[in-house]
């Protein structure tokens, strides 16, 4: 972590679940992709969230963001910013309080750049529309204001006249960076902003991130399933399965120290350059949340599994310092 | 030593604009490499996304005619094979399983008729032999597979039937454009882990297209890497990986994050002399 991040939390996330629901011919259907889920993100640091697909991540921001639409629900529990102390989730905030809030104080980083950039307007356009109302001033002050921006994601300011078409993937995910970024918010969600991009882009790419939030003092929600990403790039580092969280620390120290099988599992798979040592998948597929395993949702595939697995929950346990892990291997007798 | 494949000089360009305006790009340009048959080899091609390794795919499957040179299987042109005894062949695996099936179709149908139209399978009961021994080469079996559509199964899952539906054709030379890309983290090294097995037992010679270095150099015996449709440095995987002569193959290697780059970027970046706050202790 970086010792710059304060320890006040600008979100505090608390046992939040988040189900789709779906009601067909009365039958009900309930896929709980995030179910339970704990945890802080401080001031000035970049919290990674890590897991594979369909373990909930995306479910997890949208949630957090306030985006649900049916038949995505909340169920339960609560993602409290500190800079909207009075409400317990912006998705039950009222509309006009949710968009005063959106772009000045939270941003969103989405994976497709294409899918937030109009592709009949130009980008002066767009950027126009997501800004301007919230920094004010005149037209020709808030087009300045842009460009001046853009420089620092080492864009040209001509960038302002293309149209989306004409930006290589990496300079429309820039673009989207700025436009995430010009309100200075406190908060930004990076939902995979570098998966789409080529190795050597997405090095530009998240080094530009880590220089804009250092410069801003802001917290940045950055997932991405890839654990190279989050080595280099996190100070804080979860790690998600099946919708629950089971295991946060800081970042360096969950590549160290691994505690969660399932981590360890994730870690010592991934094939290094320079080392030839023969490296396993693993065994089973990843659960349906239809129908999750009861107990540890984890145990089917684990290497550990006991018998109190298959029926507990395990609880989330802070094991060493500023470490937690849910985990009856790590802490025998912890239950959720 | 007889070559299994041999692409001579091999380049593809397409035009691009209208009537007046039209450019030619130039996707591969000057390709060469060949493939022994006596000795099977996983062979891989690396480059970021519109360096042409995608076109270069397509031009080995046969589903584009090289604008120069000439791609020959055992001895013949590409083009002049008849394409059902081409395929039989040469078999594609591509990038996202939820993509390549149907999702109204059941799994075991796609092997039954690849082992019918490429298998020379007579009838039902031989194609279900055939599908059934590639499943279990796969780690599968013809009864987890039976009756069931692609939505039931995980990507780990689905990948490995359609590595199986490739096998069943009996092939000599699979073309695997980015086939792991898609998979969960947890599954991703049991389909590398397979396609090292098939080399082995099957004796298949595989072209792994990927932009991954780090399974590139687990798995492959030779690699080349390709920029703006230049095959700039080839040679054997891990040798080239391990010390890159080329400033791009430099770069791209230097890009690749891994668990050791903790921290990469914690003090900004471009890293400043001088590290800031936000150093490690």
């Amino acid at each position: 972590m970086s010792k710059a991040a304060d320890q006040t939390p600008v979100l505090q996330v608390r046992d939040l679940q988040a189900h789709f629901r779906t009601r067909y011919f009365g039958v009900n259907r309930e896929v709980r992709a995030v179910d339970g889920v704990d945890f802080d993100v401080r001031r000035n640091e970049i919290y990674g969230l890590a897991g594979e697909s369909s373990s909930g991540k995306t479910t997890l921001v949208k949630t957090i963001a306030g985006l649900l639409k049916p038949p995505l629900e909340m169920v339960g529990g609560s993602a409290r910013f500190s800079f909207l102390p009075e409400w317990d989730a912006i998705g039950r905030a009222p509309p006009e309080v949710v968009r005063r809030i959106r772009w000045r104080h939270l941003s969103y980083i989405m994976q497709g750049s294409m899918n937030v950039l109009n592709p009949l307007r130009r980008i002066r356009h767009s950027f126009r529309d997501f800004a301007w109302r919230h920094l004010g001033g005149s037209k020709g002050e808030f087009d300045a204001r842009a460009a001046a921006h853009l420089e620092r994601v080492k864009l040209d300011p001509s960038v302002l006249a293309a149209y989306p078409h004409e930006l290589s993937g990496g300079m429309r995910q820039r673009v989207t960076i700025a436009l995430a970024t010009i309100c200075k918010p406190d908060f930004v969600i990076a939902d995979e902003p570098t998966t789409a991009l080529d190795v050597i882009v997405q090095k530009d790419v998240l080094g530009m991130i880590r220089s804009i939030q250092q410069e801003m003092g802001s917290s940045v929600l950055f997932i991405t399933h890839d654990m190279g990403v989050h080595a280099a790039l996190t100070d804080r580092l979860g790690i998600m399965y099946a919708g629950r969280l089971v295991e946060d620390g800081e970042t360096p120290e969950i590549f160290e120290r691994p505690l969660h099988p399932y981590t360890r599992h994730l870690i010592a798979s991934l094939p290094r350059i320079g080392d030839v040592k023969q490296r396993e998948g693993l065994e089973g597929t990843p659960p349906n949340l239809a129908s999750p395993p009861p107990g540890c949702r984890f145990h089917p595939r684990c290497p550990l599994a006991m018998p109190v697995c298959a029926t507990t929950v395990p609880a989330m346990v802070e094991t060493l310092p500023g470490h937690r892990v849910a985990c009856h291997a790590v802490n025998p007798g912890a239950v959720a | 030593m007889s070559a299994l494949l041999a692409l001579d000089k091999v380049g593809k360009s397409f035009s691009r604009g209208g009537l007046f305006s039209s450019r030619r790009v130039d996707a591969v340009k000057e390709v060469s490499f060949a493939l022994q048959d006596e000795t099977p080899e996983i062979f891989t091609v690396i480059g970021e996304s519109g360096s042409g390794k995608s076109t270069l795919a397509r031009m080995i499957l046969g589903i584009h005619a090289p604008s120069s040179g000439s791609i020959r299987l055992a001895g013949q042109d590409v083009a002049a094979y008849e394409r059902r005894a081409f395929m039989a062949r040469v078999q594609p695996i591509f990038q996202n399983p939820f993509e390549a099936f149907n999702p109204l179709k059941q799994l075991d149908r796609y092997l039954f008729m690849t082992a019918e139209r490429f298998g020379e399978a007579a009838d039902r009961k031989a194609a279900e032999g055939r599908a059934d021994e590639a499943l279990r080469q796969v780690g599968l079996s013809l009864a987890e597979i039976a009756g069931r559509f692609p939505h039931e199964l995980s990507g780990g899952q689905l990948q490995r039937v359609a590595i199986a539906r490739a096998l069943v054709a009996r092939p000599r030379l699979i073309v695997a454009d980015e086939p792991v890309s898609m998979v969960d983290a947890s599954l991703r090294m049991s389909i590398v882990n397979l396609f090292g097995r098939l080399r082995d037992e099957l004796g298949l010679s595989i072209i792994y297209i990927t932009h991954d270095l780090a399974t590139a150099y687990y798995i492959s015996d030779r690699l080349i890497i390709m920029q703006k449709g230049v095959v700039v440095e080839e040679g054997p995987a891990r040798a080239v990986l391990s010390n890159p002569t080329h400033p791009y193959s430099r770069q791209l290697r230097d890009a690749v994050l891994t668990p050791d780059s903790a921290g990469a970027f914690r003090g900004g970046y471009p890293p400043k002399a001088v590290p800031a706050s936000g150093a490690k202790p």
